[in-house]
C-alpha cells in the first residue's frame, strides 16, 4: 500500500518535471532566436537602412527639382527686362541666404581631438573638440567679417545650429564628428587675427593640446546650403499702407 | 503486480508532461529560464532520490514532498542571491544535485542489474 503512493508521488512529480523540461527547453530556443535585444537591433537597423535609401531618392529629387529651377529662371530672365532685374535681386537673396556656392578668399581652419596623454585626474572632456569650442570660434570668425562658411560641408545659414549631439556636433540637423574642418570667406588676415588674439580661441584650445591649423587661402569655395527651409511661424508683416 | 505498474505510470506521467509542455501557448521569459531549469535539476534530483529510495524500501511521502519542493526553492533562492552577489552560487547546486544524481543512479543501476527474474521487492512487500 505504502508502495503505490510511493509511485503515485513519483509519477505525479515525473509529471510536472516533463512538463517544465518541455517547457523549459521550448523557451530556451525561443529566447535565444528572438533575444529582444538583437530583434530591436535588428529592427532599428532595418529601419535606418530605410531612411537612408529614402534620403538617397529624395537628394536625387532635389537635385532633378534645382537643375528645373534654373531653367525655368534663365528662361524667364530672357522674356523681359523686369523679369532680368527679378532674377537679379533672387541672385542676391539666394546669396544672403546661402542657397548658392560661393568662393572667394578666405580661411580653412581644422580641429582635431587632443592626442596629449591624460597624465593627472584632469577632466578627459576638456581633451574633445566641444560643439562650444566650434561655435566660439565661428562666432569669433563672423566677427572678423566671414561672409559664408561651412563647418565639414555644411553651410551655415541663418538657421544653423551647431550642438552638441552625444559624440559628434549637429549642424544643420546632420551629425559631424571631428575633425571639423572650418571654411570661411572673408579677408583672411583679418580672420587669423580674430582668433589668434591673445586668450583667444587658439590660445584656449592650444592650452588643452586641441590640434587646430589655420591655413589662409586666396581661394576657397564654399558649398551651398543642401536642406530645406521652410518658415512656419513667421509671417511676414504687411507694410503698412 | 506493483512493480509491473511503477514503468508505466512513469511514461504515462512523462508523456502527459511532454504533450502539456508542447502544447501549452506561451514561453517563459527569459529571466525566468535560469531559476526553472535550476529547479528542474532539483526536480530530477527529487525524482531519482525516490527511486533509489523504493528500491531500497525507505521511501517516506513527507520526505520526497518537502524535499521536492525545499529543495526546488532553495535553488532558486540560491540563484537569486547568486544574482544579487554576481557570485554563481547556483554551481553549488548544480553540483550537489549533479553527485547525487550519480549515486542514485547508481543504486538503481545496480538494483536492476542484481534483480533475480521474478524481483525482490515484489516477494518483500
Amino acid at each position: 500500500m505504502k508502495m503505490i503512493h510511493a509511485q503515485i508521488a513519483i509519477g505525479s512529480v515525473c509529471l510536472v518535471l516533463a512538463f517544465t523540461i518541455t517547457l523549459q527547453i521550448r523557451s530556451v530556443s525561443y529566447n535565444r532566436v528572438n533575444n529582444p535585444n538583437t530583434l530591436r537591433a535588428e529592427e532599428i537597423q532595418k529601419q535606418l537602412r530605410q531612411a537612408q535609401e529614402n534620403n538617397l531618392k529624395y537628394a536625387e529629387q532635389v537635385m532633378q527639382l534645382k537643375e528645373d529651377l534654373a531653367a525655368f529662371k534663365t528662361d524667364a530672365a530672357e522674356s523681359s527686362d523686369y523679369s532680368k532685374t527679378l532674377l537679379k535681386q533672387l541672385e542676391r537673396a539666394e546669396l544672403l541666404a546661402g542657397l548658392t556656392s560661393v568662393e572667394g578668399s578666405g580661411i580653412i581652419v581644422t580641429l582635431r581631438d587632443s592626442k596629449a596623454e591624460n597624465t593627472g585626474n584632469i577632466d578627459p572632456n576638456l581633451y574633445v573638440v566641444h560643439d562650444a569650442d566650434v561655435l566660439w570660434l565661428m562666432n569669433e570668425l563672423r566677427d572678423a567679417g566671414a561672409e559664408a562658411m561651412q563647418l565639414n560641408g555644411e553651410r551655415i545659414i541663418s538657421t544653423s545650429e551647431i550642438r552638441c549631439a552625444g559624440a559628434t556636433v549637429s549642424v544643420n540637423n546632420n551629425r559631424t564628428a571631428a575633425p571639423f574642418e572650418i571654411i570661411a570667406i572673408g579677408d583672411p588676415v583679418n580672420m587669423e587675427n580674430a582668433l589668434l588674439m591673445r586668450d583667444g580661441v587658439y590660445d584656449t584650445l592650444r592650452y588643452y593640446g586641441i590640434e587646430i591649423t589655420i591655413k589662409k587661402a586666396s581661394k576657397v569655395t564654399v558649398n551651398a546650403y543642401k536642406g530645406n527651409i521652410s518658415f512656419k511661424h513667421a509671417i511676414p508683416l504687411q507694410a503698412a499702407q | 503486480m506493483q512493480i509491473i505498474m511503477f514503468p508505466l505510470i512513469i511514461i504515462a506521467s512523462l508523456l502527459i508532461g511532454v504533450v502539456a509542455g508542447l502544447f501549452i501557448p506561451s514561453g517563459l521569459p527569459s529571466t525566468l529560464t535560469p531559476y526553472i531549469a535550476i529547479a528542474i535539476l532539483a526536480g530530477l534530483d527529487s525524482v531519482f532520490g525516490g527511486f533509489a529510495a523504493t528500491i531500497n524500501n525507505n521511501f517516506k511521502m513527507k520526505i520526497f514532498i518537502t524535499g521536492f519542493f525545499g529543495n526546488a526553492l532553495l535553488a532558486m533562492l540560491l540563484t537569486y542571491i547568486g544574482k544579487l552577489l554576481d557570485v554563481d552560487i547556483y554551481l553549488a547546486a548544480v553540483i550537489v544535485f549533479g553527485t547525487r544524481f550519480f549515486q542514485n543512479f547508481a543504486v538503481i543501476r545496480r538494483f536492476l542489474l542484481n534483480r533475480p527474474s521474478s524481483g525482490p521487492t515484489q516477494k518483500k512487500s
